[in-house]
């Protein structure tokens, strides 16, 4: 019955280089050179789909306008606002789990890795729907270039600067900030290596470019999460675990008598690379220029709860993906507002893409101005998921 | 060559008519379609066709591996626009084949036929993007409201003629036996024409069964009389976009909606073009929002109580392509192959072959033969039809002849 006059597709693909006709007809497309800028531009993508899902009632975030590329708002679809939703949150949930575990008065330490435009500092220290958080000292790492993008919004917005105080340094260079409890480090990841020198003492790689100023201010005596939301995936595994271990043992590994510091890390990333939805994110991503080295090294939750293990966080690892969070996570009523913002059109979809995204947090106990606290004591009730 | 002909060609380039033109085929489209029942007549043979989404260059593969029309009679059973690129070259192009050749493509409404849905899901957007404004938009939705909801496949082969070379897997014990037993029920074919898989009809007739299928060759026409064809003979099929509803005991309750207007949020309507089966007992709460879920045993008594062999719909999206459920009471079709270029799908057409053991005349019962005559006894004679799936995927877009341009699907990043 088949048509022998429609020509097949599939057999005039040009020369069988699919990706290679494919970039040429962008116009070029990325090449491996400039794939950091590629990396770099991910960033944007989240802070539109942030806007979206602040725009249509999702998340309250009233820095999402001033914190995204003027011009560049989009309305994304139904389950992206909806996965936006439930990352974000989530990442939310065990930040305050952290935070209100330790008594007001005790200081503690938020590392954001790949921080990017995030919006999360200026709502931890505004005071619209929760107390502001005392005590806290929040860094951020990024590429020089973010992290100059990031604080020419902060210059441009008043909002952003109340929110911040009085007492803001920011470099010559325009790409560092330093303020009382929030720092903004333009550093490339990569340089950070386990064994390599702490700050204080010099670059690991000697570079004076990234000296050690670009991470000052960084305590390594207080209890301590770390965050990468959508950064370690982007780099080869040997420099993710790098980047992890050198955050374990050498920046919070104690030093001579002093113990090990209480540390926790929250992962978030996409996962389950090789079913059929996997590959074709893979290759779509591939297509935009986008790699994602780590992915099939943590491909399903007990490789990132074995990860968790492997970099000491003994305290407790647990993951779980975005269907799971969603379904288990959100409160019955929550979820009634959430799914009444917009009609999800297709369930099947929206579960295909929340089950390859996943949360996995790890944390260790430790000593903290000589006293022992486990300072990720809120996360032990924290539901992960038990198989996958 | 007419206007239509020559828009027709423009269409299937994936290049856009006029808007004036358009507004001409919107017109035409809703003169022909203003005729047609809330429930379609359709007589098989016929290809039953799920979600498209405005996935134009795999509506092309559609057409590539089921027959072109009007080779091939269509049954779309709707979600034409929304989420793909090119949903007004899609829609645009069914509906200039539906005004050429009326009686070879059936088209019945999706949920995303709705003024509301596409405002969300991109097919306003594309409107106002290719034509400058919305009146594109405008003219489509108003054939939207007089598209029907449903249609009845009658006249549907039990059997299926084998359709070429033997199958790729083979799966030897079954086939060997049921060929003793029953003939060829379910046959799964790639895009190149090979089958993969097939089932054959097992023994399930009772002794009284005047026709053992040893002596029913299909095409002899020897089972003319009339006690023969009713126990040989193929049910209806439904054919819906969603599925049930608690308001809907019957097809005839169908046909009393009043069609012509917006997919409204609630009633039967509404749950026609929202509602999917699941794995529960009675009725249950649609996470959609909208429609609801309906268990096995709601299939069972709706096919019992209307003389159905089938309710097929598509509205889900099937990671295979196709799916039966309860026992083959309901077959679940798409049709959108890597759905969004994303989802890594492959999509399938259901083929029901045509009857012509009883001489090629057609029981018009759709639903009321039980009702009409009171043969209820009768009613384990109802086989199922065969059914052929034809499995394809994605059709390359970075072809000579094709746009170049490819869709970006979005990520967390």
């Amino acid at each position: 019955m088949s048509a022998p006059q429609i020509p097949n597709l599939n057999t005039l693909r040009r020369g069988g280089g699919g990706s290679r006709g494919r970039l040429r007809g962008r116009g070029g497309g990325p090449q491996t050179g400039n794939q950091d800028q590629v990396v770099q531009g991910t960033d944007n993508d989240a802070g539109v789909s942030r806007l979206s899902a602040v725009r249509l009632g999702y998340l309250d975030d009233p820095y999402a306008p001033v914190l995204t590329q003027p011009g560049a708002e989009t309305r994304r679809l139904p389950i992206i606002n909806r996965g936006t939703y439930v990352r974000t949150t989530v990442i939310d949930t065990l930040i305050r789990r952290f935070l209100d575990g330790m008594p007001a008065t005790s200081r503690k330490q938020v590392i954001s890795l790949g921080a990017g435009t995030d919006t999360r500092i200026f709502r931890l220290l505004s005071s619209a729907s929760h107390p502001p958080v005392q005590n806290l000292v929040y860094h951020e790492i990024d590429f020089a270039v973010n992290t100059a993008a990031k604080i020419k919004f902060i210059r441009a917005s008043p909002l952003l600067q109340r929110a911040l105080g009085a007492d803001v340094a920011i470099s010559a260079a325009g790409d560092a900030l330093h303020s009382p409890a929030y720092h903004i480090h333009p550093l490339d990841l990569r340089s950070l290596k386990k064994g390599g020198k702490k700050e204080g003492e010099g670059v690991p790689d000697g570079d004076a470019t990234t000296s050690a100023p670009a991470l000052r201010e960084v305590d390594p005596t207080l209890p301590t999460l770390v965050i990468s939301e959508c950064c370690l995936v982007y780099l080869a595994p040997g420099d993710a675990a790098d980047v992890v271990g050198y955050l374990t043992e050498t920046l919070f590994g104690g030093s001579g008598e002093a113990p090990p510091s209480p540390l926790g890390l929250i992962l978030y990333e996409p996962i389950r690379p090789d079913d059929a939805f996997g590959r074709t994110m893979v290759s779509n991503l591939a297509t935009r220029g986008i790699q994602l080295p780590t992915l099939h090294k943590y491909a399903t939750l007990e490789a990132q709860r074995r990860r968790l293990q492997e970099h000491g966080f003994y305290g407790g690892q647990a993951a779980a993906d975005v269907d799971f969070l969603w379904e288990r996570w959100v409160d019955e009523a929550e979820k009634e507002r959430v799914a009444g913002l917009e009609m999800l059109d297709e369930m099947e979809e929206w579960r295909l893409l929340a089950r390859h995204y996943c949360v996995a947090w790890g944390w260790r106990e430790g000593t903290t101005g000589g006293q022992t606290t486990d300072a990720f004591d809120g996360w032990r009730d924290m539901e992960g998921q038990k198989d996958g | 060559m007419s206007d239509l002909d020559r828009a027709i060609a423009q269409l299937r380039a994936c290049r856009l008519i006029p808007e004036t033109q358009v507004r001409e085929l919107c017109y035409k489209a809703r003169e022909l379609l203003i005729e047609e029942g809330n429930v379609v007549c359709v007589d098989a043979p016929v290809t039953i066709c799920g979600d498209i989404h405005g996935q134009f260059h795999d509506l092309m593969e559609l057409f590539r591996v089921g027959g072109d029309v009007p080779d091939t009679n269509y049954l779309f059973m709707g979600d034409f626009v929304d989420r793909g690129f090119y949903s007004l070259e899609s829609f645009l192009l069914l509906l200039c084949l539906k005004v050429r050749y009326p009686d070879r493509i059936t088209l019945i409404r999706g949920n995303h036929e709705s003024r509301q849905i596409t405002t969300v899901y991109g097919f306003y957007d594309e409107c106002i993007r290719k034509y400058g404004s919305a009146n594109v938009w405008r003219y489509c939705c108003e054939v939207f409201d007089y598209l029907a909801l449903g249609a009845v496949v009658l006249g549907a082969s039990s059997e299926l003629e084998p359709s070429g070379p033997s199958p790729m897997v083979n799966n030897a014990t079954q086939s060997t036996m049921a060929m003793e037993n029953g003939g060829l029920e379910t046959e799964v074919l790639n895009s190149r024409g090979e089958v993969t898989m097939n089932t054959y009809r097992g023994r399930q007739r009772s002794s009284s069964d005047p026709n053992p299928p040893s002596l029913r060759a299909p095409g002899t026409g020897a089972s003319g009389n009339g006690a023969a064809s009713t126990a040989s003979r193929t049910g209806a099929i439904l054919c819906v976009h969603g599925g049930l509803s608690p308001l809907i005991d019957t097809v005839d309750k169908i046909r009393l909606i009043d069609r012509k207007q917006e997919v409204p949020h609630e009633g039967a309507m509404c749950d026609l073009l929202w509602s999917d089966p699941d794995e529960i007992d009675g009725w249950g709460l649609s996470p959609r929002g909208a429609g609801f879920l309906f268990g096995g045993d709601i299939v069972k008594q709706f096919n019992y109580k209307n003389d159905l062999s089938l309710v097929a719909r598509a509205h889900q999206l099937v990671m295979e392509g196709y799916k039966e459920m309860f026992d083959g009471g309901i077959v679940t079709v798409w049709s959108a192959p890597n759905y969004c270029y994303r989802c890594g799908n492959v999509a399938a057409i259901l083929e029901l072959g045509e009857d012509t053991s009883a001489g090629g005349t057609v029981a018009r019962s759709n639903g009321d033969y039980a009702r009409s005559n009171g043969l209820t006894g009768n009613k384990a004679g109802v086989r199922s039809p065969g059914r052929r799936y034809r499995v394809f995927e994605a059709a390359a877009q970075d072809t000579r002849g094709m746009p170049a341009k490819k869709p970006v699907a979005d990520y967390f990043l």
